[in-house]
């Protein structure tokens, strides 16, 4: 890394990030990901919104490693304890055989902690996400807003330094959303009483009131090929409940993302002449 | 209150208390419909039409259908003079060999050709070509190489029960969900720890729907063998009576078959329900 700023405080610097795809059925090679610079500092809740296919959800698997950039390079701060990231993925991500305290517990299982300990440790998350009493249901006895408590809890439980979070709540109906949005702020600021330091969040979703509603900045991406078009700091307060979302600021920031994103899709469309999805 | 309520009928739990309860429904209907079947079975065979020909003219000619009591008595007999153990042994013996090499190469091959695409592709063809393959019509070629004995008729047995195994686990391994393995390797999951935590839960149901099916069908595949060639066995012991119009003694190989069978069946079913316990309970 030549760039000067401290990178002591990153939590994750991407650098000049490629990714290309070879389509199976055309043998064409299309480019997801174009010359991406991202750099996230400890603590910061950021997130990415972008019009369907701009590969946001392609670059938090690379984030995680489930994918492999075709150029550029990510760093993600390494820490002692715990993994470095951890990913809630959509819906329906619980495995359906295990009971929910061995879907919260799976990644500590996974490092090699024994599962009594490993139970022992996801009980305090499955407290915080508000499934006390239900760590010995299976998934299927849940709600989806529950399932994704769970989902959550899961990431939380191998102490991730960044938590990876794709699109979490998309399948979830609109009140069971706002539901898990102030949910969600309310579990990161009681993880952050926990465990200390304060997590570090990146967000995706196609949501732009979510996106202003979560986060410290939204970075918007443009239509494939994928790139960063603005990083916008949102100046709300913080503790926030879901009344922020009525203030003139809330809705001015929320006009500029949709004009950025509106004309991404209108390009879009004169581009292929076509439907914009 | 000088007005008279109008009359009303009771709904709800008061009703249903007049019902006498039946502990085990299932079971209790099950046996209702058994002995009424055989009630019916030796009225209709005691029903002559001609009093001078008994058993050959009735309803239900007793000469070829036998009778719940002539089934009865001849059973008596065989199990006190003992004739009959030897064939239920033997045919055991070959059931038991053949089940168990079938579910373990079955599940084992399964399990490679599920996962290594290329060792799918090439043995596809054989396995199809052998699946639809009468087994029987390979009998002869088995006798020729491995002789009249026990191993020639657990081979054919084999045959006859190990694609069942080996075709539901392949399937079920090809059902594990991208997703599963994807969150899987996500939490930094080893090979075996993705065997285990994700491609065994999502098989195992395939397997054992596998394994069940090839419990009846290895039962086929002995019943066959003794027809074919041998001296013991409850298929020979069945297909000598018959020869001999016993049908009082067919009817007891079908049922020491039938019997079997269901006891196999519900041990496995035991087992799936064992492993169900994450299901949502359709049919429970």
């Amino acid at each position: 890394m030549t760039s000067a700023p401290a990178t002591q405080d990153l939590a994750l610097s991407a650098r000049g990030v490629r990714m290309e795809y070879l389509d199976r059925g055309t043998r064409e090679r299309f480019v997801a990901i174009d010359s991406l610079d991202l750099d996230i500092k400890q603590g910061e809740f950021v997130t990415i919104v972008g019009p369907s296919g701009c590969g946001k959800s392609t670059f938090v698997k690379l984030v995680n490693g489930l994918l492999s950039a075709t150029e550029g390079e990510i760093l993600v701060r390494s820490v002692a304890k715990g993994k470095s990231d951890a990913m809630v993925f959509q819906d329906s991500a619980l495995f359906p055989w295990y009971k929910i305290i061995d879907n919260v517990s799976y990644g500590l299982v996974c490092a090699g902690v024994s599962k009594k300990q490993a139970h022992e440790r996801a009980m305090p998350l499955i407290k915080l996400v508000g499934l006390g009493g239900f760590e010995n249901k299976y998934p299927y006895q849940l709600s989806g807003g529950m399932q994704q408590r769970a989902n959550l809890a899961r990431a939380l439980c191998v102490d991730p330094a960044i938590l990876l979070m794709d699109e979490p709540f998309a399948a979830l109906d609109a009140q069971t959303r706002e539901v898990m949005q102030a949910e969600l702020l309310r579990i990161w600021r009681g993880a952050e009483a926990e465990g200390g330091a304060r997590k570090t969040v990146l967000f995706i979703t196609h949501q732009i009131e979510e996106a202003v509603f979560l986060s410290d900045r939204v970075i918007v991406m443009s239509a494939r090929p994928g790139r960063i078009m603005e990083d916008i700091r949102i100046d709300l307060p913080r503790p926030r409940d879901l009344h922020v979302k009525r203030t003139p600021e809330f809705q001015e920031y929320q006009e500029q993302i949709w004009q950025l994103i509106a004309s991404q899709l209108k390009a879009a469309a004169s581009q292929f002449g076509g439907s914009t999805e | 209150m000088t007005v008279a309520a109008p009359a009303m009928t009771s709904r709800g739990p008061e009703r249903s208390r007049r019902r006498i309860k039946i502990p085990n429904e299932r079971l209790f209907y099950a046996v209702l419909g058994f002995v009424g079947l055989l009630v019916i079975w030796e009225l209709a065979s005691n029903f002559d039409l001609d009093p001078e020909t008994p058993g050959t003219q009735g309803l239900v000619k007793r000469i070829l259908m036998s009778a719940p009591t002539l089934i009865w008595n001849a059973g008596i007999e065989d199990f006190s003079s003992g004739v009959i153990w030897p064939h239920i042994a033997i045919s055991l013996q070959e059931w038991f060999y053949g089940f168990i090499i079938s579910c373990f190469l079955g599940i084992t091959l399964g399990l490679s050709l599920g996962w290594f695409r290329r060792f799918r592709l090439a043995t596809q063809p054989l396995v199809s070509a052998l699946y639809s393959t009468p087994t029987i019509a390979l009998f002869p070629l088995i006798v020729l190489i491995a002789g009249i004995g026990l191993e020639s008729k657990v081979i054919l047995v084999v045959l006859a029960s190990i694609f069942a195994v080996i075709i539901n686990t392949m399937v079920g391994v090809q059902s594990v969900s991208w997703k599963h393995l994807e969150i899987a390797s996500s939490f930094g999951a080893s090979q075996t720890q993705i065997v285990r935590s994700v491609v065994l839960p999502t098989t195992i149901p395939f397997i054992l729907t596998g394994v069940r099916l090839a419990a009846g069908r290895s039962l086929v595949g002995v019943v066959v063998a003794e027809f074919q060639a041998a001296n013991q066995g409850v298929g020979f012991y069945i297909a000598l009576n018959g020869q001999t119009l016993n049908t009082a003694r067919v009817f007891i190989g079908l049922l020491l078959l039938g019997g079997f069978g269901i006891f196999v069946g519900e041990l496995v079913r035991l087992v799936e329900n064992r492993f169900d316990a994450w299901r949502p309970s359709i049919h429970r």
